[in-house]
């Protein structure tokens, strides 16, 4: 038997680490054991605050600037903050019954959800490593719970798949994984992997595979107790004199590599979307609302800004007081942040250099929607054991979001029935986005009942948002590219005289709520180095 | 999505909706409603990718309407979608085309989701409606000839 090898904990190897070689080399270490290189976040931004009185516009009242606001005003600085609408938290914010919007077209979107269901229509759901909102949550007391990312038993589904029968997430995932198990053991059977695994190694892998995929004496992936025990069962294991315990059948391998449900998985292998993640009890706007708690005494509503001057020393920004065609004002200020979407500060008057206005006219917004379906009840839960998770298709509306509240209630409940975006690349988002409010309820219950036939007895109401009827966003989020990235970004971030942009077209993590914080907070960092410098 | 794929699902519909009715005296607007969420659904492309509609119009419906809207008159508030109807920039076929394909501002590209001819078709079915009435359409070459490369992928 040889000596266990020393094996200290993280924490241990940091710490022997930063005593060594000091806190660069513990940081850099940090960034290698994937600590520290997630997120930009390193805790509350430790501003100097200003040497005289100094006075700071904010143009927006989203996460960004509220975010902002929040942090400069405790640094000392005097904040005001001009927003376009009647509301504070922008892109953060959720729909629930007795909720209307009137949006570009003129198309009322009603929601009648009867029950505590809601929409939200922009951020949904928060990933662990997105440390800057977990800690503002924190800090700000919303309450947050699990919020179920993936569920087992909720479905793949493809229209031409299995006669267009839904299958379990864990299903095909456990088939996968038991059929390239016993691929791999027969080739290492075969010796066709000796030049990359030593004999040595092999037995281990061998070993191994048996476990992982659950392979029988002859290293073959078939029905057995054990994968009943892995797989689930026909019949399940019971009491007293109950039915003897039947386990499930695979699916075998060709079906499921031709059906194309083992593609629908790769989704679960992202960063962003990785388990546990979270949600704020009650709505996505708890974190708006929690924001808003702190600086609505320096938020001006219903000004819409048409043009933002420079000066030498300070900035005039010209804003319609009612919105547009609203009576005209003027506001001035030593410092201004404008978290203002790209999309309509290209549409504004705006002194900055040629390569900052290049910048703002280069990216374009990405198109994304949401359905949301209110039903008499939670018939996912009670006839198919699906209790929160997201089911996928590749019916147009790609996805269905089970509620991760209110688990066994009686009465209504929401589901969100149909969601994209421009990110995957797939044109579905921009039909939808073409369709009333009504279409595109009625498009969602055309295609859901597909995968839950109970759709038409159970459907009470539906409402719906479209990011590109929204006046104040015209799309939902930065669609950047590597090429603009190159060509653009840092321009776009740095400070232009007395102006600086902030939001999540202004980092690295669009569409996130983290990406606007992480903005906000970069921007003020160099707002005061350049105010105390 | 395949085209059969589409029409299963729309026959699926009608079917549904037809069973429904049959209990009761079948009242003929459930029937309509199925029709019109049947050509509702014909507004997705069979493909995932790429759109598949072939005609202007219908290439219209399915991604320029969701801004410029059914009247191609946009609409304003913060900020605005500009309207294609009475707006001077559309007199040129080259630059309709050229924004079909790489987008403008906050727009986003569409070159790489349709075909030369899907271009021309969209464009100058624009610029002859909503009150245009410009007589020189643009040939899915002439697109061809204003494709950046990065597009035919």
């Amino acid at each position: 038997m040889t000596m266990p090898p020393f094996n200290p904990s993280r924490r241990q190897l940091l710490a022997m680490i930063g005593q060594v070689a000091g806190a660069a080399a513990m940081y850099q270490a940090m960034t290698s054991l994937g600590f520290a290189g997630e997120s930009g976040y390193t805790g509350e931004p430790d501003l100097q605050g200003p040497r005289e009185g100094r006075r700071v516009l904010i143009l927006g009242a989203g996460i960004a600037g509220m975010a902002a606001a929040y942090e400069m005003r405790r640094a000392g600085y005097e904040v005001k903050i001009l927003e376009y609408q009647d509301r504070q938290g922008g892109r953060c914010l959720t729909i629930r019954g007795g909720d209307r919007y009137t949006e570009m077209g003129g198309h009322e979107i009603a929601c009648d959800f009867e029950g505590d269901g809601y929409l939200n229509p922009g951020p949904w759901r928060l990933p662990v490593h997105h440390r800057a909102v977990m800690d503002y949550c924190r800090k700000l007391g919303v309450p947050i719970h699990p919020f179920i990312i993936k569920n087992n038993k909720a479905f793949l589904h493809s229209a031409n798949a299995f006669d267009g029968r839904p299958q379990r997430i864990g299903h095909v995932e456990k088939d996968m994984r038991g059929h390239v198990s016993e691929l791999l053991a027969k080739s290492l059977h075969q010796g066709a992997l000796d030049d990359a695994v030593s004999a040595e190694d092999r037995e281990k892998l061998l070993e191994g595979l048996r476990g992982w995929g659950v392979l029988d004496s002859d290293f073959s992936y078939s029905v057995s107790d054990d994968l009943g025990g892995v797989r689930g069962w026909d019949i399940r294991p019971g009491g007293g004199l109950m039915a003897d315990r039947k386990p499930s059948q695979p699916v075998d391998l060709s079906p499921l590599l031709q059906s194309g449900l083992w593609e629908q998985l790769f989704g679960f292998n992202s960063y962003s979307f990785e388990p546990p993640m979270f949600e704020p009890v009650g709505g996505m706007d708890r974190i708006a609302d929690a924001f808003a708690r702190e600086v609505s005494d320096i938020v001006q509503l219903n000004a819409r800004v048409t043009r933002i001057a420079q000066g030498e020393d300070g900035v005039t920004v010209t804003y319609e007081d009612g919105g547009r065609g609203g009576t005209v004002q003027e506001e001035s200020a030593d410092w201004c942040i404008c978290t203002i979407p790209l999309s309509v500060l290209v549409q504004l008057d705006v002194d900055c250099s040629d390569a900052m206005q290049k910048a703002i006219a280069a990216v374009p917004y990405a198109s994304a929607f949401k359905v949301a379906l209110e039903f008499r009840r939670r018939f996912w839960e009670q006839d198919e054991g699906i209790y929160g998770g997201i089911s996928y298709t590749d019916l147009p509306l790609v996805q269905i979001a089970y509620p991760s509240y209110g688990f066994l209630s009686d009465g209504p409940a929401v589901v969100q029935g149909a969601y994209d975006t421009a990110t995957g690349g797939r044109t579905f988002t921009y039909s939808w986005s073409t369709m009333t409010p009504q279409e595109r309820i009625d498009a969602a219950l055309a295609l859901g009942r597909r995968i839950h036939p109970q759709y038409d007895a159970e459907f009470m109401s539906g409402t719906s948002w479209v990011w590109h009827r929204v006046d104040w966003s015209l799309g939902c989020y930065g669609q950047w590219t590597e090429e603009l990235r190159d060509a653009h970004y840092k321009t776009l971030c740095e400070i232009d005289n007395r102006l600086v942009l902030a939001g999540e077209h202004c980092s690295h993590i669009p569409a996130w709520l983290e990406g606007s914080l992480l903005s906000a907070l970069d921007a003020i960092k160099r707002l005061d180095q350049r105010e105390n410098a | 999505m395949t085209k059969r794929r589409i029409l299963a699902c729309i026959a699926l519909t009608l079917m549904a909706t037809g069973a429904r009715t049959q209990e009761p005296p079948a009242p003929a607007e459930d029937t309509a409603a199925a029709q019109d969420t049947g050509t509702l659904l014909q507004r997705f492309s069979d493909d995932p990718d790429r759109f598949t509609q072939t005609d202007g119009e219908a290439l219209y419906r399915t991604t320029c309407q969701a801004c410029h809207m059914e009247d191609g008159r946009g609409d304003a508030g913060a900020g605005a979608h500009p309207p294609l109807a009475d707006n001077p920039k559309v007199a040129s076929k080259h630059f309709v085309a050229g924004v079909v394909m790489t987008g403008y501002h906050g727009m986003p590209r569409f070159g790489h989701q349709m075909s030369d001819d899907q271009v021309a078709e969209v464009t100058n079915y624009v610029r002859s409606s909503f009150g245009n009435d410009h007589s020189d359409p643009i040939t899915p070459d002439e697109v061809a000839d204003l494709r950046a490369p990065e597009d035919n992928d």
